[in-house]
């Protein structure tokens, strides 16, 4: 096995190990459970995010209306048709899924900065429905719903319980992403990012790709979102609208978008942060928005992707992104004599 | 007299008021090796565009091995058999070169679309193809570096390469040799010479160097002012007074 991989995998066995451990730890650092599951959750969305950003090269800036109608999908069949758990889960990831399928069309149709207003618009319906349909929706007040009982298991999962299950959704997210990323599929995504006019000169239909890359980070957003509304048993019209994207984006930007826990590491340092913060300090988005800047000025590549790449630099080996890639390759195992 | 492989019919591109490509004809026999030229300006790359399906055309009609390419989105035209390059360089720039050529490889073998790791018996097939165009463009000891960290001349033989990863039997070279040292030109020279002689591939190319154009062309299209000129070999064109005027200018025939 090659060094990135084993030190990628003791990285990941290390942070399964804190995560089991968390809601043990987390009363210690004055952190409630609930936290932490929030940070799974918006550890998947900005996953999600980054599989558009960071390896398909678009900017989902509208990307919340897919954790808002997860959201939604599962408050809305909980209340209106009472599905369980984990139906409401599914039927949620649905709705977000049924969503991208809608608007993913009239998105293709753009690239660049366009894809991203049009993406924020299309969001912002999402939005205003949501807003509007207030006897449905509840409106600007949101909807409250009970989290239901586990299917089979008749138990209501609370605090703990609910953050093991949530757990396992993103260990299963996890790894299906990494999978992702490193099949043909995934590495065509990353051609894409680097030159879609030459990834079309190759015969490949760059539209069907960015279109499917659209639905799987829509159906892992809308998860994301789905359990989010069951975390809080709540949801609102603010989790569809921009500013929601906003922070999702800038988690994944700010860990390092192109990497495997970037992400995660951004969604970690925004809720925490946010959390902490937010109760000693009513402007707590100032320092955040600074550590923002001087991320994009100065660490374009994230807090993960900089430190991946001083590690390369001293080893003497190529930039991240081609390391990520030539050696991620699924081909490349075998050398090439020269 | 062998088959027309490639014909385009009165191809007309305008950007506004701009006439770039006014009325244009061209057809191209299997197996030969074609060049167009003109003068800043004139249409070339214009031309060249349209007829890969880089621009839609605004009349016309392009023909492939007989069957109207003319809408035909660019996945289909690279599919049926033609493969091109650009004027800049155009690979992925962070992928090592091998990784290049894979690319076009897996979309080569309908492999791209897939969401398993591929089987041995594949990844084996591919890795063979993908050492035999190192080969034939001699980039195998620079396999493994980032394209983007390869002199110009290099980034071409592995543009050159990847266009033929997808196996055409047509390549357009927009301006192979633009912005190259002369070592890299006789490089590149030698490659686009083996493309048609050992591959036995039909070439179309636009071209400036006119020492590359004549040494290299079975046939010449001269563009002016988005019109034909004049079309013939490489001695027609050489003796052509219109298109001396206009273009090739007195130092450079007699140089030749």
């Amino acid at each position: 096995m090659r060094m990135s991989n084993r030190a990628g995998l003791i990285a990941a066995l290390a942070l399964l190990i804190l995560l089991l451990f968390m809601p043990q730890i987390a009363p210690h650092i004055g952190l409630a459970v609930s936290v932490c599951t929030e940070v799974l959750l918006y550890a998947i969305a900005a996953m999600a995010v980054n599989l558009l950003i960071g390896y398909t090269g678009v900017l989902p800036f509208g990307n919340a209306a897919f954790f808002g109608l997860g959201a939604y999908g599962a408050g809305l069949t909980i209340q209106y048709f009472h599905v369980g758990f984990i139906a409401s889960i599914v039927l949620g990831t649905i709705a977000a899924l049924v969503g991208a399928v809608l608007i993913g069309p009239f998105l293709l149709r753009r690239r660049g900065i366009y894809f991203a207003l049009l993406m924020i618009a299309f969001g912002q319906v999402f939005y205003f429905i949501a807003y509007r349909f207030t006897d449905i929706t509840g409106g600007e007040d949101g909807m409250n719903f009970a989290r239901p009982a586990v299917e089979g298991l008749g138990l209501v999962l609370k605090d703990q319980q609910f953050y093991y299950a949530m757990l396992l959704v993103f260990a299963l997210v996890m790894i299906g992403f990494l999978f992702l990323v490193r099949s043909p599929f995934g590495r065509t995504l990353l051609a894409i990012k680097e030159n879609e006019t030459r990834a079309r000169y190759l015969g490949l239909n760059t539209d069907r790709f960015i279109f499917v890359a659209l639905l799987i980070s829509a159906i892992m957003e809308g998860l994301a979102g789905a359990c989010y509304g069951l975390s809080i048993m709540f949801a609102y019209p603010l989790m569809l609208d921009w500013h929601n994207s906003g922070n999702i984006v800038l988690m994944t930007i700010l860990g390092g978008s192109g990497t495997i826990f970037g992400p995660f590491i951004g969604a970690i340092i925004f809720v925490i942060g946010q959390e902490i913060l937010s109760t000693h300090w009513i402007w707590w988005q100032i320092p955040l928005g600074a550590l923002f800047v001087a991320c994009v000025l100065g660490f374009p590549k994230g807090i993960l992707g900089t430190i991946l790449d001083a590690v390369e630099r001293r080893r003497g080996g190529f930039a991240y992104e081609a390391r990520d890639t030539v050696h991620g390759t699924v081909y490349s195992e075998r050398e090439i004599q020269p | 007299m062998s088959d027309v492989i490639f014909a385009a019919e009165n191809i007309v591109k305008h950007f506004g008021g701009v006439r770039a490509v006014e009325d244009v004809s061209l057809s191209i026999e299997a197996g030969s090796i074609q060049a167009i030229i003109g003068p800043n300006g004139a249409g070339k790359s214009t031309l060249f565009n349209a007829l890969s399906g880089f621009y839609p055309c605004d009349s016309g009609r392009v023909t492939f091995k007989g069957v109207d390419i003319t809408t035909a989105p660019i996945h289909r035209r690279i599919a049926m058999g033609i493969g091109r390059t650009f004027q800049t360089s155009s690979v992925f720039p962070n992928l090592s070169v091998y990784d290049n050529l894979l690319i076009g490889l897996q979309s080569a073998a309908s492999l791209a679309f897939r969401f398993r790791p591929i089987n041995r018996a594949q990844r084996k097939t591919i890795e063979e193809k993908a050492e035999r165009l190192l080969d034939f463009v001699n980039l195998r000891s620079s396999a493994r570096r980032p394209v983007a960290e390869l002199a110009h001349g290099s980034q071409r033989l592995c543009e050159i390469a990847m266009s033929l990863s997808t196996d055409p039997v047509l390549v357009m070279l927009d301006e192979p040799m633009a912005g190259l040292a002369h070592a890299e030109t006789e490089r590149v020279l030698e490659v686009i010479r083996k493309l048609h002689g050992e591959l036995g591939l039909t070439v179309l190319f636009v071209e400036h160097n006119m020492r590359v154009v004549l040494s290299l062309a079975q046939r010449i299209m001269v563009l002016d002012r988005g019109k034909t000129l004049a079309e013939g070999t490489p001695a027609e064109i050489s003796a052509n007074e219109a298109v001396r005027d206009a273009y090739i200018g007195k130092e450079v025939v007699e140089h030749v």
